[in-house]
């Protein structure tokens, strides 16, 4: 009696688990959905009744006010609604968009001293309410994002413009100081269609900040009237491919083309961002039919290649981000450089990317990418895995007898991804080097304070591009006492180079001057470079024309949805 | 009764007071601030955001400050969503929240009293032992593990169900399920448990013995005294079901408030965090207040003294 | 005659826990519960010496794989056995589960128990004193703690235990409320027992049954809140595993390896259901009603 009434519920049980597991190996061709599945015919493009394009934006924006913007989420939004003087290829060269031409010293562009920059601006371009636009919304938009009020979190990045750092740092001044400051800052409307910028010093690399999106135009009159309501639609004007039509706070975001786009309207005539958080959701959705692209869980790509009908529609591509774990100098063990390096050859990166990453991504020997200017292929291969070569660099160090090391503690923000690499890191120090290091996962906020202070002793850490250049890569991460400098890594050397190389104009010399800069670096191994990422995604067959960069913001091609169509 | 009922409310008032101030003081003493970020900011761009703000001012000021809001009705901004302010956005996620809670309570109500009430009439039998193997199971399954678990099955496997979103009945079917379905266990034991208890009372042998219809029986002896656990489980579980579960919304992408507190902590943004929390005390006492005056509706020999 | 009087009159003489143990042997359900605790207990207990595995050891290159006859519940996202994680991770969740009740009960029955019976002005404040308590932002709490005490697993025993009680107060708060009108009170405090003996020998034992419930239903609760815990770092670091962070872990794999959620949930539920038919025989071993 006892036996049968614990039997059967478990037998229940067990049927359905069975039931589950079969449904997650399965997947079923679809009926009823929002979403087109066949495969068109090859070459024509044939549009689809149907150009609807849904996609994931993975959560609601914070702020889509493009002189406040920081997050990846936001730019895939600005960028549909918004378009600046100069924008990005899809191999990431510059192009101009709204101004006629890049400035160049050939056409009068940048003046010789390199401290005059004259943009000239399309005269057809026009808001979606069918405003032109002029010189004067840019010359607004820049003083506006760097006004100490909007506290933009990119105003730093433009203190070259003259006037730009003292306006930004008025905060506590009166008005009349802070008007006069914002007249002195550097950006003027010459006549509407010209734009006249001022540099403090020369920087070769102003024209790639003048493509990011803090300096798109925005509308004054709107931004006075409405002021912060006013990126809700319909004031949410911009001069970019695609209208906000609609945002329902929290659950998708509409945009439709812009019929008063100067450019090639977009194909697509309704775009829409959903905002599932949650990765197992959205894996849902996509094979539900309810989303075209989306990126399998991490984790599950072993799978994902392994399915005979999702293998087909992988698209996968680098991402200009570096994964790297920072030691801090000044703490022991890692004051002393051969330990660091030790601790670099311990690591088998290889293993690491091929096997618990599935093989996406690429082991990173240094620190730039691959598909930014000054990626160094050969660089930092002699600290490439070498267990042999480990023990050896340790006991040259002083420390032949592992249980003399001081107790190595790495610190971590707690999240899952995060979580596999402490472990794996943790065996392969114990496999390769006899040591045993205590993990410490953290809080996220706790764990950025930690890091900020510089109280760590070794921590993990990504840095994504924000333009496509070592600018971005090299000085504020090793520079004595730069800001995200948090190995707290100092070399004169390194800081000479750095300093030559932000304002040499000739473009050859200035990458000549970053590559010697990051062999430096790689040598002094402040930090342990891991991996570069990259994207794996899901994107449903019908979909066509999606460029993908390494740039891209939270979704895939999103910097050229304008050109994306669905095949029937 | 209503003096009991206003003095009651003037100690909700002191203890959402007492909540605000603990809550404030804990949220700026934790390790970490909402401008911390890996890629760290300019120190010139943190200086005009701490001052936009007002984080630059002595402790006592800002809460006062916020007490001043708050007796306004403005429950302060968001640094998360810094273009509108914490009361829009829980005016506009409270509804959604809402609504699920209260369809996940009625379903964990209307399941779980009367499952548990058939196992405890129907002891040792299988009614019984099966409600206990399908509580504990729910109860084991975390609500995230639920959720996906319904989500494979009706949406992927099935194609029946939208996986998230909002906007009709058929966006609040699994959410709800999951929600409901640990209150749901959880109620339909205490039921069983509080019943079992009053069953074996002398009095209930007496009125049995009376010759009383089994129905009368049910109704005003055993089920006014078992009620009283039910009771007190149930209204808080209701405050909990409203103000919104972080897993579930998370993961059908419901666009309520259930996410906001969670989000808030974990970014640090006080004006999310303090308005989250004082919507979940409010709910908690006004509950707990109810539930107290139903104990005396319920059991004529409580008396609150 | 006088020998069947002093027949029925010579009951053998049981004391409440002694009778009590009597008939929770008779109970076959909770001597199976109790003996599968037990044997879970062992297995966590014994299982470095009988594993071929440690509940560390990486595998790179026997990742994610399903059950098999090298590893007998499959292998997790570094190659690490399952079924010996899953014991050891056995020693964590029962020690979360077990010592974060009895904090649970040992703060609240008391409170509770002290609001009801005395009621008037000290029920209103601990009540009140309780609301707090509930709206209390538990997870600010926890993190505060962490950054102050550090992260050792007894003070995840003590976070979860400091805010989880009021559901305990709360229940034998309300129990007592309508226990203590009743005929047994009057009669106990007339025969001049004190408050403190009518709470001990009256009030609490016929409370029991609802607590016992409530206890059972905590454990995975306190399992999945150490698990939540783990995760800003107070309790079981990383390696060391525990069913709740188990799952956690599996839930973000669990399209590509179902397994990892399947077999920690599983066992939750059947350490779950071992309490509940043990706390069910102890109800009725201990309830007064049921005495022979």
């Amino acid at each position: 009696m006892f036996k049968t009434k614990i039997l059967l519920p478990l037998v229940i049980l067990m049927s359905l688990v069975l039931i589950v597991l079969s449904a997650c190996t399965s997947t079923s061709p679809t009926t009823t959905s929002p979403v087109a599945t066949k495969t068109s015919p090859v070459s024509s493009p044939t549009l689809a009744a149907n150009q609807v394009l849904v996609v994931n934006l993975a959560g609601e924006p914070a702020t889509i006010d493009p002189n406040k913007a920081s997050w990846a989420g936001e730019r895939s939004v600005i960028t549909q609604v918004f378009e600046g003087l100069l924008g990005f290829n899809q191999d990431l060269t510059l192009k101009a968009e709204t101004a006629v031409e890049i400035p160049t010293v050939q056409n009068g562009g940048i003046s010789a001293d390199g401290l005059t920059y004259t943009f000239k601006l399309r005269p057809e371009v026009t808001w979606s309410d069918g405003k032109k636009v002029t010189a004067k919304d840019y010359v607004y938009s820049i003083k506006r994002m760097l006004s100490p009020e909007v506290a933009s979190e990119y105003a730093s990045f433009y203190y070259a413009i003259v006037g730009a750092e003292e306006y930004n740092g008025a905060a506590d001044k009166d008005e009349a100081t802070r008007a006069r400051l914002r007249d002195a800052v550097g950006v003027r409307a010459v006549n509407d269609t010209t734009l006249e910028i001022k540099l403090v010093q020369p920087l070769p690399t102003f024209l790639q900040l003048m493509a990011l999106w803090p300096v798109y135009p925005v509308r004054e009159d709107i931004i006075t009237a409405q002021g912060d309501k006013w990126t809700e639609p319909p004031n949410y004007i911009g001069n970019g491919p695609f209208i906000l039509k609609e945002w329902v706070h929290q659950d998708h975001m509409t945009f439709v083309p812009n019929p008063n786009y100067w450019g090639t309207k977009p194909k697509l005539t309704t775009l829409t961002y959903k905002m599932i958080t949650d990765a197992n959701a959205a894996f849902a959705a996509y094979k539900n039919n309810e989303l075209h692209i989306t990126a399998p869980p991490v984790g599950t790509e072993k799978a994902t290649m392994a399915d005979p009908v999702l293998s087909k529609e992988i698209v996968r591509y680098p991402e200009l981000t570096t994964f790297a774990f920072q030691f801090n100098v000044t703490k022991p063990p890692f004051d002393n450089v051969k330990v660091r390096q030790a601790f670099s050859c311990a690591i088998d990166r290889e293993a690491f990317v091929n096997n618990v990453r599935n093989g996406v991504g690429k082991p990173a020997y240094s620190w730039i990418p691959p598909g930014m200017p000054g990626h160094d292929p050969e660089l930092g291969k002699e600290y490439a895995f070498n267990p042999t070569k480990a023990k050896q660099l340790l006991a040259e160090a002083g420390y032949s007898d592992v249980s003399k090391l001081p107790e190595i503690k790495f610190q971590f923000s707690d999240t899952a991804g995060n979580r596999t690499i402490a472990q794996f890191l943790q065996g392969q120090i114990k496999d390769n080097l006899g040591i045993n290091i205590t993990l410490e996962p953290m809080e996220s906020k706790a764990f950025t304070q930690l890091v900020n202070a510089g109280n760590h002793t070794w921590a993990w850490f990504g840095w994504g591009a924000d333009y496509p250049d070592p600018d971005n890569w090299l000085p504020q991460l090793f520079g004595t006492k730069a800001g995200n400098n948090h190995t707290l890594y100092s070399n004169p050397k390194f800081d000479a180079l750095a300093k030559q190389a932000l304002s040499e104009l000739d473009n050859t010399k200035r990458l000549q001057l970053w590559a010697e800069a990051q062999k430096l670096v790689m040598a002094d191994a402040p930090i342990v470079t891991m991996f570069y990422r990259e994207r794996f995604v899901l994107v449903k067959p019908s979909v066509k024309g999606l460029k993908t960069t390494g740039m891209d913001g939270q979704i895939s091609g999103d910097m050229f949805f304008k050109e994306v169509y669905i095949a029937p | 009764m209503t003096k009991y009922i206003a003095r009651r409310i003037l100690w909700l008032l002191l203890v959402i007071f007492v909540v605000a101030f603990i809550t404030f003081l804990l949220m700026h003493l934790v390790p970490g601030g909402p401008w911390d970020r890996e890629k760290q900011l300019a120190p010139q761009v943190v200086e005009n955001l701490n001052k936009k703000y007002g984080l630059d001012q002595p402790f006592l000021v800002q809460f006062g400050k916020y007490i001043w809001g708050l007796l306004h009705g403005d429950l302060g901004v968001s640094y998360i969503y810094q273009d509108r302010g914490v009361t829009s956005i829980i005016l506009e996620g409270l509804p959604k929240t809402a609504t699920l809670g209260l369809v996940a309570f009625l379903l964990a109500i209307f399941i779980g009293i009367p499952f548990g009430m058939a196992a405890a009439l129907r002891q040792n039998s299988l009614v019984d032992y099966s409600s206990v193997i399908f509580s504990t199971i729910f109860a084991s399954i975390p609500a995230f593990v639920l959720g996906i678990l319904l989500m494979i099955v009706f949406s992927v496997f099935l194609h029946v169900l939208p996986t998230g979103g909002w906007g009709g009945i058929s966006y609040i079917i699994m959410p709800a399920f999951a929600l409901a379905a640990i209150p749901a266990a959880y109620i339909s034991r205490i039921t069983r448990a509080s019943m079992l208890e009053v069953i074996r009372q002398d009095y209930v042998r007496t009125a049995r013995a009376k010759g009383l219809g089994e129905r009368i029986v049910l109704i005003r002896h055993i089920l006014r005294n078992a009620l009283i656990p039910v009771l007190t489980i149930t209204g808080p579980e209701l405050a909990t079901l409203i103000s919104g579960s972080f897993i579930i919304e998370s993961i059908f992408s419901i666009p309520g408030i259930g996410r906001l507190f969670v989000q808030g902590v974990f970014q640090r943004d006080y004006g999310l965090i303090m308005g989250s929390i004082l919507f979940y005390a409010f709910a908690i006492a006004i509950v707990n207040l109810v539930v107290d005056i139903l104990y005396a509706a319920v059991d004529p020999r409580i008396r609150y003294d | 005659m006088e020998a069947t009087a002093t027949q029925i009159s010579a009951r053998p003489h049981h004391t409440l826990w002694g009778d009590a143990y009597i008939r929770l042997r008779r109970n076959r359900l909770a001597i199976a519960g109790a003996v599968i605790i037990v044997l879970i207990i062992i297995g966590a207990v014994i299982i470095p010496y009988v594993s071929p595995y440690t509940f560390d050891k990486q595998d790179i290159t026997a990742i994610l794989e399903g059950p098999s006859r090298e590893h007998w519940l499959g292998t997790d996202s570094l190659g690490r056995d399952v079924f010996t994680r899953l014991l050891y991770g056995a020693r964590t969740s029962l020690a979360v589960g077990i010592f974060t009740q009895i904090i649970i009960l040992l703060i609240g029955i008391p409170i509770g128990a002290v609001a009801g019976s005395l009621g008037g002005k000290t029920d209103n404040l601990l009540m009140r004193f309780v609301d707090v308590m509930y709206a209390f932002p538990d997870i600010l709490l926890i993190i505060l703690l962490r950054a102050i005490l550090g992260g050792s697993i007894f003070n995840i025993f003590l976070a979860i235990g400091l805010v989880s009680w009021v559901n305990v107060a709360r229940l034998i708060r309300g129990q007592v409320l309508s226990l203590k009108q009743r005929d047994f009170v009057t009669a106990a405090r007339a025969m001049g027992g004190s408050s403190g003996y009518r709470i001990m020998r009256h009030l609490i034992p016929n409370s029991l049954g609802p607590i016992i419930v409530l206890v059972t239903f905590s454990i995975p609760r306190a399992i999945f809140a150490e698990a939540a815990l783990s995760y800003i770092g107070i309790g079981v670091k990383p390696p060391t595993p525990s069913w709740g962070t188990m799952i956690r872990d599996g839930y973000d794999v669990i399209f590509a390896a179902p397994h990892l959620v399947i077999f920690p949930a599983i066992a939750i539920a059947i350490l779950m259901l071992s309490f509940t038919f043990l706390g069910d025989g102890l109800r009725d071993a201990l309830d007064p009603r049921l005495r022979k």
